[in-house]
Order: C-alpha cells, then sequence, then structure tokens
C-alpha cells in the first residue's frame, strides 16, 4: 500500500502542482478565446445575446469594410513608428549602461521610472503637451518661428505622438532586458575580439548583438503584441473616436467601437480573432526575419 | 445631470452606518447614478420614512457607469436595484425592454399626468410598457459672453440678443458680425455642438417616424442643420474644442469662444470652470429657433433585480414631484414635470454667476417648447458619423459639400 502511494505521488504529485496554472488559463485565456470564435459566427448583439447563425458573414463583412484597412494602416504606422526607434535607443541605452558606471544601480533604476508610471497618467501628460492651443509642444514650436501643429487632426502628427508616448513607456524597459542579456555574454568573447584588433563597433556588432539574438527577439515579439493592441494611449490622447478622420483609430479601439458603441459583439468577435491571427503572423514573422540579420554579424 | 463628469470620479460607495451588524433584516435598495444627481440627502430621508429600508447609492462617471449597466444588463446580474439611465442610451434600453421591468406592472401606468408628455413618452416602449421614470431634463438655451459681445460692438442684453437671433440662420450672421470686430476669440465652441441643437429641434432626424427607414440622405432638416453648422465652422468661427474635454474647459476660463448652447445642467460646469474670473461675464438668453433638449435620465429597474416591486417604490418617490422641487432649490437640478417647472419657486429663479440671468423662466420655456424628435433603432450607429464629417470641415480638410458626400456615404454603408 504505502509503496502504491508513493508510486502514486511520484506520478501524481507533478500534475497537481502545476495545474494552478493550466486551471487558471483554461478559465481566464482558453474559455474566453473559445467563446469569442463561437460569438464570431452569429449575429450577436451585446445586450439581447445572439439573435441568429450568421457563420462567416462577420468575417466577410469585416474583410470588406475599408474601415477596418484603415485601423489596420494606422495601428501599423504608430507600430512602426514606435517600435523601431524604441528598441534602437533601447540597445544603445544598455550598451552604455553595460560600461563601468558609478551609482549604475541608480541609473538602472531611472530607466525604468517612465514604465512604473500607469499608463492613464502617461497618456494624460502627453496629450497636454501635444496640446493644439496650449500645448508645450507648439509652445516650442513657435519659440522657434515654426507654426503651430494641430498634433490631433492630421494623420502623421497623431501617429507621431502617440509613438512618442509608447516610445518613452517601453525604451527603458527593453534596455534593462538587453543589459541583462549582455551581462550574459562571456567576457572571453570581448577579450577574444579585443586582441584581434577589433573596434569596439565591430565587437557590439559580432560579438554582443548575435550573443543577444534570443533577447533581440523577445522583445521584437513582445513590441509587436503590445503595439497591435494599442488602445489606452490613442484613446486618451485624441478621443475615443479616433479622429475626425479616423486617422488614428487602431484595431482595438475598431473593435471597441463595435462592441461597446454599436454593441455588436458578434461583429467585435471577429475582430478579435482576425487580430490574435495576425499576432500569431507577426511574430513569426518577426522570429524569421530576426534570425537573417543577426545571423553571423 | 452631467452628460460627462468632468474628472474621473472615484466609485464612491456610500456605505451607511449599517454595514457594520446590528440591523437586522433590513432590506437594502442600491441606486447606480452617474454625475450630479444630488440623491444622498434624499436618501436619508427615505430611510426615515420607510424603516426597513437601507438605501445605498452608487457614483461613477458618465461613461463607465453606461458601460457597467450594458454589461451587467447581458450578463444577467451585478445591476443596481435601480439605476439612472441618459436619454442618449434609452432607445437602446427600449429595445432590451426584457432586462428591465415593466413598470406599468406596479402602477406607473396612471403617473403619465406628471411629466411633460415628451419627457415621458421616451420612457415609454413600443408595446406601452413603462421602462423608465424620468428625472431631469435638459431644457436648452444659450450661454454667451457679455464682455466679448461687447467688444464685437453687440448688444449686451439678454432680451436684446435674443432678438438677434430668432432663427440658427440669423444665428450665422452674428457670428459674420462678430468675426469681424474680435480677432481672438471664437463665436460659437464648435460646429458639433451647433448642429446638435439644429438637429434637435427638427422632428424628424435620420430615420423616418413612420416605417423607421433612412432618411438622413434626403431630410431638409438634416442637410439644413449640416449646412449651417458647417458653413460656421469652414469660415473658422468656432473654437474647435469637443465639449468636456480639457481643452473646452480651458476655452471656457480663457474666454476663447462667445456663445455656446447651453443645457441647464450645464451652466454648474461652466461655473466650475471659470471660477471666480468669469464671474458676471456670463449670460444666458433664448436659443435660436425655440427651445430643445439636451440630456436628462431616467431611474429603470432591471428584470434581475431581486426587489423590483421595492426599487420601483424608491424610484418613483425619487422622481414624484415633491422630490424634483426640492432638487432643483438645493442643486438647481432641472425638474422635467411642467407642475412643478410652473412653479413660482422655481419660474422666480435666477442664477447669480450668469448675471442674474432668470433661469428658472429661460428652461421651463425651452421646455415647453420641445418637440419629441423621433431617434430610430439605429440612430446612434449613425449620428456620430455626420458629427465626424464636420471635424473634417473645421479641420480645414473638407469643404462642407465634401464632408456631407462622405457622411451620407458612410451612413448608407452602415444602415445597409
Amino acid at each position: 500500500m504505502a509503496v502504491l502511494l508513493a508510486r502514486l505521488d511520484r506520478r501524481v504529485t507533478p500534475y497537481l502542482l502545476v495545474a494552478p496554472f493550466f486551471v487558471l488559463f483554461g478559465a481566464f485565456g482558453l474559455y474566453p478565446a473559445a467563446r469569442t470564435a463561437w460569438m464570431s459566427l452569429y449575429d450577436w448583439d451585446l445586450l439581447d445575446g445572439p439573435v441568429a447563425f450568421t457563420g462567416w458573414a462577420n468575417y466577410a463583412a469585416l474583410f470588406a469594410d475599408p474601415g477596418f484597412y484603415r485601423a489596420l494602416a494606422n495601428t501599423a504606422s504608430i507600430f512602426v513608428a514606435a517600435t523601431v526607434p524604441q528598441l534602437l535607443c533601447a540597445l544603445g541605452v544598455a550598451a552604455l549602461l553595460d560600461r563601468p558606471l558609478r551609482g549604475s544601480a541608480v541609473w538602472r533604476a531611472v530607466v525604468l521610472l517612465p514604465n512604473v508610471v500607469p499608463v492613464v497618467a502617461v497618456a494624460l501628460v502627453f496629450a497636454q503637451l501635444f496640446g493644439r492651443d496650449q500645448g508645450l509642444v507648439n509652445w516650442v514650436l513657435s519659440g522657434f518661428g515654426a507654426d503651430p501643429v494641430d498634433w490631433r487632426a492630421h494623420a502623421w502628427s497623431a501617429h507621431l505622438g502617440v509613438a512618442v508616448m509608447v516610445a518613452w513607456r517601453w525604451t527603458g524597459y527593453n534596455a534593462l532586458l538587453y543589459l541583462a542579456a549582455m551581462r550574459a555574454v562571456p567576457r572571453e568573447l570581448h577579450e577574444a575580439a579585443e586582441l584581434d584588433g577589433a573596434s569596439r563597433w565591430r565587437a557590439f556588432r559580432s560579438v554582443t548583438l548575435p550573443s543577444i539574438r534570443p533577447t533581440l527577439l523577445f522583445t521584437a515579439v513582445v513590441a509587436t503584441i503590445g503595439g497591435f493592441q494599442l488602445f489606452t494611449e490613442p484613446t486618451l490622447f485624441g478621443g475615443a473616436d479616433g479622429g475626425a478622420d479616423r486617422q488614428f483609430q487602431t484595431l482595438v479601439m475598431y473593435l471597441y467601437e463595435a462592441g461597446f458603441e454599436r454593441f455588436d459583439a458578434g461583429y467585435a468577435a471577429a475582430v478579435s480573432w482576425v487580430l490574435f491571427a495576425l499576432c500569431a503572423v507577426l511574430a513569426l514573422v518577426n522570429a524569421a526575419l530576426l534570425r537573417r540579420a543577426v545571423r553571423g554579424g | 445631470m452631467r452628460r460627462r463628469s468632468l474628472a474621473w470620479l472615484p466609485v464612491v460607495l456610500a456605505l451607511t452606518a449599517t454595514a457594520c451588524g446590528g440591523a437586522g433584516g433590513e432590506l437594502r435598495i442600491t441606486v447606480a447614478t452617474f454625475g450630479e444627481f444630488g440623491y444622498e440627502p434624499l436618501f436619508a430621508e427615505y430611510e426615515r420614512l420607510n424603516p426597513g429600508i437601507d438605501v445605498v447609492g452608487r457614483v461613477t462617471d458618465f461613461e463607465s457607469h453606461h458601460k457597467g449597466l450594458i454589461t451587467a444588463l447581458a450578463a444577467g446580474r451585478g445591476a443596481a436595484d435601480v439605476v439612472a439611465v441618459e436619454e442618449q442610451y434609452m432607445p437602446r434600453v427600449r429595445r432590451s425592454k426584457d432586462k428591465v421591468a415593466d413598470l406599468a406592472a406596479f402602477g406607473a401606468g396612471g403617473l403619465h399626468d406628471r411629466w411633460a408628455p415628451w419627457k415621458w413618452q421616451q420612457g415609454v416602449a413600443d408595446d406601452g410598457s413603462v421602462i423608465g421614470l424620468g428625472t431631469d431634463m435638459g431644457g436648452l438655451a444659450m450661454c454667451y459672453r457679455r464682455d466679448l459681445f461687447q467688444r464685437a460692438g453687440l448688444p449686451t442684453d439678454r432680451d436684446e440678443v435674443a432678438a438677434l437671433w430668432p432663427t440658427w440662420e440669423r444665428y450665422a450672421e452674428v457670428a459674420d458680425r462678430f468675426a469681424e470686430h474680435v480677432a481672438d476669440a471664437r463665436f460659437a465652441d464648435s460646429a458639433g455642438t451647433i448642429y446638435t441643437a439644429v438637429l434637435n429641434q427638427a422632428e424628424e432626424n435620420y430615420f423616418a417616424k413612420a416605417d423607421d427607414s433612412f432618411i438622413g440622405d434626403t431630410n431638409p432638416n438634416v442637410r439644413r442643420a449640416f449646412e449651417i453648422a458647417g458653413r460656421i465652422g469652414a469660415k473658422g468661427q468656432t473654437a474647435r474644442v469637443t465639449t468636456f474635454t480639457p481643452d473646452w474647459n480651458a476655452a471656457i476660463n480663457q474666454g476663447s469662444f462667445a456663445t455656446i448652447t447651453c443645457p441647464a445642467w450645464m451652466l454648474t460646469q461652466i461655473e466650475e470652470i471659470g471660477g471666480a474670473a468669469g464671474a458676471g461675464r456670463w449670460d444666458v438668453t433664448t436659443v435660436p429657433g425655440g427651445g430643445g433638449n439636451w440630456g436628462g435620465s431616467y431611474l429603470v429597474v432591471p428584470a434581475q433585480g431581486a426587489h423590483q416591486r421595492e426599487a420601483y417604490r424608491l424610484a418613483e418617490w425619487l422622481t414624484a414631484p415633491e422630490q424634483q422641487r426640492r432638487l432643483f432649490v438645493d442643486s438647481g437640478i432641472l425638474p422635467s414635470q411642467p407642475a412643478v417647472y410652473r412653479d413660482p419657486a422655481v419660474l422666480g429663479h435666477t442664477n447669480p454667476y450668469f448675471a442674474d440671468a432668470p433661469v428658472g423662466r429661460l428652461f421651463a420655456a425651452s421646455s415647453d417648447t420641445v418637440r419629441p424628435n423621433y431617434r430610430g433603432l439605429r440612430d446612434a450607429d449613425v449620428r456620430p458619423v455626420f458629427g465626424r464629417a464636420l471635424g473634417r470641415v473645421e479641420n480645414g480638410q473638407r469643404t462642407v459639400g465634401q464632408a456631407w458626400a462622405e457622411a451620407v456615404d458612410e451612413a448608407r454603408r452602415i444602415v445597409d
């Protein structure tokens, strides 16, 4: 009996120990996703529930709606404007922090500060900075003799404003991830590069970058998924409708409008599945691109 | 009552003293409102009059309140026993009337004489079931800056100002006169508020009263409202600020615009934002075209509640004439019942911040001329389309004609 119990213990206990995660993931991840997929096949009113089974009609309507492509283009544009400079900046900051510095712990803490401030507070402050009539940015511009910009009225300026906000929040966070990865690069490699007479830049390109490739991949994927789920920043920056010409309506804002302004839950569910598929594809593309870019240096 | 709260009000849970045990067998009724309903003292009185009842108020901001209500109604649980619903959400609730109690079952049917007919009608579903009791209303007037009018060489006396604009076309002419003389301020806050006021004076907007078909592209009322508001916007005569945003607050504070169509509940906001510096600069007069309504709410009883009869009794008491009168005197919340707003105490009410304007008389008169306008089931899907089109005109990105054509196209796509 005791032997049996011991054997059972060895067999079952590991599963019991990992069970909480899977139970939670099932309840808060898998089930909602499956139910959303189910809802997307119906004409589903947010208040009244399922009205009629419509099969793929929601998806057909979605791919036929120019508004969806506009939201997609806005999202991609803001994502590129926010992410590319942000990751390059983070690399630079990490490289600087990787050197022997006085008070390096303090610097690292400072770099992370923008990320721990709640997003709503950040968005409200930046919305003020980019104000049309009373904004600090326009005040500085006019100091240089330039015309003030109506930041929310044009696609380029609204995208830029939101991108600055996103970059402000995430640059330090990514820099710390890169720094941790750089710290793990074996010293011997650097020493060998130095003996070979490599310049600092060359060593960075041929030693550091290839060594931190997994981290680069991780940050790129996380930034992509985050970037395509952008909602709070643009909403607080210029209003939930995404501008008079929808010039800064992101995909999630588009989803929100369908589900919570028009109460069309079936359509919103279809949008969220398309968004999920997009993120998955983009993550794979990211991985492939990065593998190619950093291979061999 | 505010359509949108100015700040993100935290959820205020008014926990009564009975929370810590002791009072056994008390029936708790929860009331969810948004912004400022002024109900707290009334709750205390109701508890005094009805031993054994414990009323708990929940106040949130406009957006969270309504989004939360929709979610709770959809889920079948989580709604308060009595819930306030702002008029723009009423068509949606009327459509899903099985989610809320038919108050006629508790005797509400006999109360209709209390309210202005249009106010009562908004709370009645197609099949005649009573789903909401009216709280306040948003009788429409025009707030204007005396100091800016003086600089523009326009009269400042409110009766003379009213005579300037019997119609919206004349209002647009005054805007031109104003722009000739004043360069550092605009005549109106935004094309959107003008458009809303003009449009809501018409009996039919985007959908036909007869068969709920889309008429937004052919209805001359929509076209006229769009042209009037659009032209004022295209000439740069609006401050281009969206109501209730920080920019709008700043514009009020700095006197960036001279006129705004203001419902009763907005006066408190203008006073709070303008502060002492704005005292006596503002005045109130009649709105072009006779009158109108913007905002105001209803109390509904969700069908998921366990104590619907008691909830109804409380809602009926809160909206009764006696309480409406008190709310007006104490908190300036405009009654929606003719017997109350024609009460001498209400009619004689003036507002010191607005140069002692006879606000009681102005808003009561405005409410009397309100013609209920037919909204239709999909009004809320189409309405923002035209608002955004006007925004593009104000930004100088489109002409009035181009924006109109785009809006009609977009609206047709939505209703097809």
